[in-house]
């Protein structure tokens, strides 16, 4: 260890002393939310500051086993901004609710560093820990609250089949270090493809390991048909919460395949490609035709989550073609900023509505919100048109990459790009019915107008500016998303 | 500065939007100055539009009042407008028929008007933006930008089973268009990967060129194809893809009506015009022939279901499925007086059904009713009402002299010269329009007054003046095009000079077996 290896990895020590700072604060100020809030905030801009400054010098440390290079740098800042947006949308409705605000910062923060770790591995065992360091605050995160029966029922299935598949994901690296003899990513790419070149067939072994690990990441990322905890954990977990979950460690699970898959594995990939694509059309699919059935817009969120899981999954089934390599990586980053500003948004106003204590997320709570809440009827379209994929949003742009590098890639990513665009009709029906009742049915009774908190309104507001910005000028974005794709395949 | 030097083009589309958000920050509570606003901003881009007219230069065969800026340098994608003869004309017609559409919403929409007009502005933007765009990815943003004002129009301001047309509306017109997208991506990519480099690949116009100098592959032109066919067939709409269609012209409010019948329902045909025929040529050479014969079978089966309907919007939504059909069969006979008259048909159809709906929309505001057999005998108590009527339903009749006439009959002259079996369908067609139009004529406005209409007594009044206003242009423009046609013919004989001269080079691909 030396002070270079210090200095690499200040970014995550950062993080961890400010979620640290977080509860010393309630500790000395208890219960003071605007400290902890202060205290967040400056945190998570320093740790964002220091990830631009570690990123400028794309570097490893611990002899490999951290690596910080343009990936890292560009998942880093997303996971940041996301943390940061979610602690806007959160303070009004735990207050509603006398839930702490400080200890909910502090676990979140503590679960930035588990992602962090995951952007920065370079070796398995880091990237298992990073996955266990952003999964168990996620657990906390869906049971806050505490005495709310469903947010309980729902943190124990994520607790139970999350600790399920983190052992299935451990298993498949254990016969993956036993073949190769090394856990450094690199080495195991080197030495696989020395395997691979040896013999065609995969020994048994391989396609074990191969085999335990896809479920666990598939579990991870909630892939049909490893997918079955997501809605219950989704629409139990707070919402403010929910936004998170359905962001930070779906996308941070991606970051971890982008290591794994693409680092480690990518000379078995064309063992694992058709999987991909099995995987990616079987979760958009069903993803979409559930959300279709569901009169609870947080559930109806919780399939339409699972749906772009799949749209993800084409970024890589297309890696796997040599012909879209870069593409297929960069539509997969791109779609991540995408969809973490779109998701986050939605769940943020669906947060804002249940500000009141005992407000659900059924359609109907959504009537006539266009004339009682204009404002948060247009934003919430936006997310929803951006969603659905529709231009000149975020979501239309990065689902014009995607099929961009399926299309590219041919063969079976190309039949991908079909049913994608398929999917994404059927899509359109579930995310405008939301927008009928806000505009075209009147709600029943007279509710209660909704006051949003200025942390609430500036966060919806960014979201909503970053889902036009990244359809209009994808320009700004693309460059350093390309910067990232490259520096996994070099 | 010299007008030459303004960026007229991204003006006349961005204006209304600049207007739809100055409404967006006018009160509420002052509905008269949104009314004006939005009334201003359409005349407006009206006004601009119709510079674009004077300047437009018929004998250069480029496209005109070009505006190139790079957007996503990447992929070669950019912000390319212009125009050609036909753009020009159906800018013009868009912009027309956006402030016509606005007067006439002056009255009868009184529930959230701030929305409405702000939703009718975005609208033109994107009817516009479709017209204009010379990028391939630009037009699919302008193309979809349309959906979603459409898609409130219908679904706030329509009648009792909007939503279900909207719906409907939006979930057909978006699986035909994200499978177009597709293709659009997969021509580019075939580009790309044939000139090995991204510049260009949605550029119309380099596009174009490649397709006329080395051509697509086959496998890619016949999906990209039938992929871009599906996205303008839904619109146009044709057969079997019109179902759509008389769900939401029954349920929009007039102006909405007005909109898709004039303006949306050529974005297919203008489609297939300018990006398939152009860049697909070989393919739809192959595809010609079956799509002439599901015109064909449009124009019969629109009319005959015409011929019973019971309520007078349908009834006219289904004569645009019969007039949409001359023009898919006028683009698909690949000859020049049938292109010539698919156009004539298509800036025609816009005005003359423009203002069939909004007459129908005049008449619904006192009666609240439009089933047919409720009314007769209206002529006695509204001559001046069923005059206008009368006008345009012999405009849409086809009646010589008017401009409904000059459209059909260049579709068939050139349809004979194709084949004399399919000219002797499509007009035996026309007498078919003659009955339905004149039965419905004969059915509202002759005989007694009906027990219906009596029962109103003073609320049934005759049209007024500015509704009046709303339907006069469109009268006077239908008898300048129907005296004078050739004032468009030479408007587009550039464009249709071009689109024949690429596709005579090719032949079909071998798809079928009969082939």
């Amino acid at each position: 260890m030396s002070w270079a290896d210090l200095a690499t990895i200040a970014p995550l020590a950062a993080a961890i002393l400010v979620a640290g700072l977080v509860i010393v604060t309630d500790i000395v100020l208890p219960g003071r939310r605007v400290p902890a809030l202060i205290v967040s905030f400056v945190g998570l801009a320093v740790v964002a500051g220091l990830v631009i400054a570690v990123g400028a010098h794309p570097a490893t440390a611990f002899a490999g086993a951290y690596r910080v290079d343009d990936l890292t740098t560009y998942l880093d800042l997303l996971f940041v901004a996301v943390i940061a947006l979610t602690l806007m949308f959160a303070p009004d409705y735990l207050a509603a609710r006398d839930l702490p605000l400080p200890e909910f910062a502090a676990v979140l923060i503590f679960a930035l560093s588990g992602v962090l770790l995951i952007s920065a591995s370079g070796d398995l065992l880091i990237l298992f820990l990073g996955l266990e360091l952003m999964v168990l605050p996620g657990y906390l995160l869906a049971g806050f609250a505490k005495r709310d029966a469903l947010s309980t029922e729902g943190a124990i299935k994520y607790f139970l089949l999350g600790s399920f598949s983190s052992a299935i994901f451990l298993f498949g690296l254990a016969f993956v270090w036993g073949l190769t003899g090394t856990t450094r990513i690199d080495g195991v790419a080197t030495a696989l493809r020395a395997i691979v070149a040896g013999s065609t067939p995969l020994t048994p072994g391989l396609a074990m390991g191969l085999a335990f690990l896809t479920t666990g990441v598939a579990f991870k990322i909630a892939a049909v048909p490893f997918h079955y905890w997501t809605p219950d954990a989704y629409q139990g977990s707070p919402t403010p919460v929910t936004g998170y979950l359905s962001v930070v460690p779906k996308v941070g699970a991606f970051a971890l395949i982008l290591r794994l898959f693409v680092g480690a594995l990518g000379p078995l990939s064309a063992d694992w490609d058709i999987i991909i694509v099995l995987l990616a059309a079987a979760t958009m699919t069903l993803g979409n035709l559930v959300a279709l059935t569901q009169d609870s817009v947080k559930r109806m969120l919780a399939y339409s989550s699972i749906a772009h899981t799949g749209y993800m999954l084409i970024g890589l089934a297309a890696w796997s073609s040599p012909n879209s390599r870069i593409e297929g990586l960069e539509g997969l980053l791109y779609y991540g900023a995408a969809y973490a500003a779109m998701n986050l948004g939605a769940f943020a106003v669906i947060a804002a509505l249940q500000r009141r204590t005992g407000i659900s997320s059924q359609l109907e709570s959504f009537a006539g919100l266009g004339r009682r809440e204009p404002f948060l009827a247009i934003l919430m379209t936006l997310f929803l048109l951006s969603l659905t994929g529709i231009p000149p949003t975020a979501g239309f742009f990065a689902k014009a990459y995607i099929i961009l590098a399926a299309v590219q890639a041919g063969g079976p990513a190309g039949i991908l790009a079909v049913i994608a665009v398929l999917n994404a009709a059927a899509a359109a029906f579930y995310y405008l019915r939301v927008v009928v009742y806000m505009f075209m049915r009147e709600p029943r009774g007279e509710p209660a107008p909704i006051f949003l908190g200025r942390l609430m309104r500036l966060g919806l507001i960014v979201a909503a500016v970053l889902t036009m910005v990244l359809g209009l000028v994808p320009g700004l974005l693309l460059p350093i998303v390309g910067n990232a794709a490259r520096a996994l395949t070099l | 500065m010299n007008i030459a030097d303004l960026p007229l083009i991204s003006l006349i589309t961005f204006v209304p939007l600049v207007g739809a958000v100055v409404i967006a920050f006018l009160p509420r509570n002052q509905p008269g100055a949104i009314r004006v606003t939005a009334l201003v901003f359409a005349l407006v881009s009206f006004g601009l539009s119709l510079l674009l007219l004077v300047g437009f230069n018929p004998t250069n065969p480029n496209f005109q009042y070009q505006e190139v800026h790079d957007w996503i340098p990447v992929f070669g994608i950019q912000y390319k407008v212009g125009i050609d003869g036909l753009s020009a004309l159906l800018v013009v017609l868009t912009t027309t028929l956006s402030w016509i559409s606005i007067l006439a919403s002056f009255r009868p929409i009184k529930e959230r008007l701030k929305e409405y007009m702000i939703s009718f502005l975005i609208l033109e933007v994107g009817l516009i933006g479709v017209f204009v765009a010379l990028d391939l990815f630009l037009f699919y943003i302008f193309w979809e930008v349309v959906l979603v004002p459409m898609y409130l129009v219908i679904g706030i301001w329509g009648g009792s089973n909007r939503i279900y047309a909207t719906i409907k509306f939006v979930l057909y017109t978006l699986v035909g268009s994200l499978l177009m997208l597709v293709a659009i991506l997969a021509t580019a990519f075939s580009f790309q990967g044939a000139t090995g480099s991204w510049v260009g690949a949605f550029d119309f116009v380099t596009l174009r060129g490649f397709a006329a100098t080395s051509g697509f592959a086959g496998n890619l032109q016949v999906f990209a194809f039938l992929a871009f066919f599906l996205a303008f067939a839904i619109k146009v709409p044709m057969f079997p893809f019109h179902t759509w269609l008389p769900d939401a012209h029954v349920e929009a409010p007039t102006a909405g009506s007005v909109m898709l019948a004039a303006i949306l329902l050529k974005l297919g045909a203008y489609g297939f015009i300018r990006f398939a025929l152009p860049i697909f040529p070989a393919a739809a050479r192959t595809f010609g022939p079956l799509i002439i014969v599901l015109s064909l079978i449009a124009i019969i089966y629109g009319a005959i279901v015409a011929l019973v309907q019971p309520d007078w919007k349908k009834l006219i939504a289904y004569s645009s499925v019969t007039h949409m059909g001359f023009v898919t069969l006028g683009i698909f006979i690949f000859q020049e007086q049938g292109l010539q008259g698919a156009i004539l048909q298509m800036i025609n159809h816009g005005l003359i059904t423009g203002g069939l709906f909004l007459l129908v929309g005049v008449m619904y505001e006192r009666t609240h009713d439009r089933t047919i057999a409720k009314f007769g005998g209206l002529a006695s108590r509204a001559p001046v009402y069923s005059a206008a009527f009368g006008f345009f339903v012999f405009a849409s009749v086809g009646l010589p002299g008017l401009s409904g006439f000059v459209g059909e009959f260049l579709v068939l002259l050139g349809s004979f010269a194709y084949n004399p079996w399919v000219a002797a369908i499509a007009t035996s067609c026309m007498i078919l329009a003659a009955g339905y139009l004149l039965y419905m004529f004969q059915r509202i406005f002759t005989g007694e007054l009906s027990d219906f209409l009596r029962g109103l007594g003073n609320h049934l009044t005759d049209i007024s003046p500015i509704e009046m206003l709303t339907v006069v242009p469109l009268a006077a423009l239908i008898v300048v095009f129907g005296l004078f046609p050739g004032l468009l013919l030479h408007m587009v004989q550039g464009t249709v000079t071009t689109v024949l001269t690429e596709l005579n080079g090719v032949s079909a691909i071998r798809v079928f077996f009969w082939q």
